[in-house]
């Protein structure tokens, strides 16, 4: 690019149009890496979690779900941290790290008031359907994140494989019925984040 | 009558940086320069041009034990920015 270069009016608006558009695609690209740790994350817990309960039937492991985001929300801030990449940070980044982070308090906000509803609630009935439809609002709450997110990053990949978690998600509840029900519901929910995480990556390669 | 084009910005390099700035809070120096595709010595000096206008701001710190030169864009750059792209539509609008 030189300093001096004579361009015309067409020439000048085409740079900020081009030069714009790079940056929104800079910042779509950086937040694919973050969709591929929360996607493991998710992921691996789940079958942990899943593992653990089977193999000595006792629902407390479900208490281990508090630990993703006390993994999760410092290993994200490590890896922000250490990219070696130049990056440049703008409202859309802070909307969508504002829109996971919201998903995220709210996801475990519906966690403890389940736990401890269960805990020291009068109503054992109100308790068994807390903790029966807890993975459906959550996954639900995850995939409207997802989707939010893919509007604000204006990408469909990550519109659609919103739309793919919380609905398809739902319906894994609805349909399957099943103990194995929330193993089902996150290992899905992980496993679409982290491809839409590297999808996105490609994308913008 | 058509609105003087601000020279300082009808440059290829320094409208490229202020079209970066613009839509972020603020940048690396290095995400400049790969953004841009310029060399280093040429993106300093205008740099330093947009610095010494008062359209950016510049800043030296660090990132982990790594030097690190941020920039943001002023209010006056902003405004100067904005005026540049109306200035822009006008002779194109005109042209048609």
């Amino acid at each position: 690019m030189e300093q001096n270069k004579e361009m015309t009016a067409q020439e000048s608006l085409a740079l900020i149009t081009e030069t714009m558009n790079n940056n929104r695609k800079d910042i779509v690209r950086s937040s694919g890496k973050y969709f591929v740790l929360w996607g493991i994350l998710l992921t691996v817990f789940s079958l942990l979690v899943f593992t653990l309960w089977k193999t000595t039937g006792k629902a407390v492991w479900n208490n281990l779900w508090f630990a993703l985001p006390a993994i999760g929300y410092p290993l994200a801030r490590w890896i922000k941290i250490k990219d070696a990449a130049p990056r440049a940070e703008n409202y859309i980044s802070r909307i969508n790290g504002g829109i996971w982070g919201s998903f995220g308090v709210f996801a475990c906000s519906i966690a403890l008031f389940t736990v401890l509803y269960s805990l020291l609630g009068d109503s054992q009935l109100t308790a068994i359907v807390l903790g029966a439809t807890l993975t459906a609002q959550i996954v639900l709450l995850f995939g409207i994140a997802e989707t939010i997110s893919g509007i604000v990053l204006k990408n469909w990949t990550i519109k659609i494989a919103g739309w793919i978690t919380g609905i398809g998600g739902l319906a894994i509840f609805y349909i399957a019925q099943a103990e194995a029900e929330q193993l089902f519901i996150f290992t899905f929910a992980g496993i679409v984040l982290a491809a839409t995480g590297l999808i996105v990556k490609q994308q913008y390669k | 009558m058509f609105p003087k084009l601000d020279p300082l910005l009808h440059s290829e390099l320094r409208l490229a940086v202020m079209s970066i700035l613009a839509g972020v809070d603020e940048a690396d120096f290095t995400y400049l320069k790969r953004q841009t595709g310029a060399t280093s010595g040429n993106l300093s000096v205008q740099i330093d041009k947009l610095t010494t206008a008062g359209y950016i701001t510049m800043e030296k710190g660090f990132k982990g034990k790594m030097p690190r030169t941020t920039c943001r864009i002023t209010p006056a750059g902003q405004e100067a920015f904005g005026k540049y792209v109306e200035a822009l539509k006008e002779y194109l609008s005109a042209s048609k």
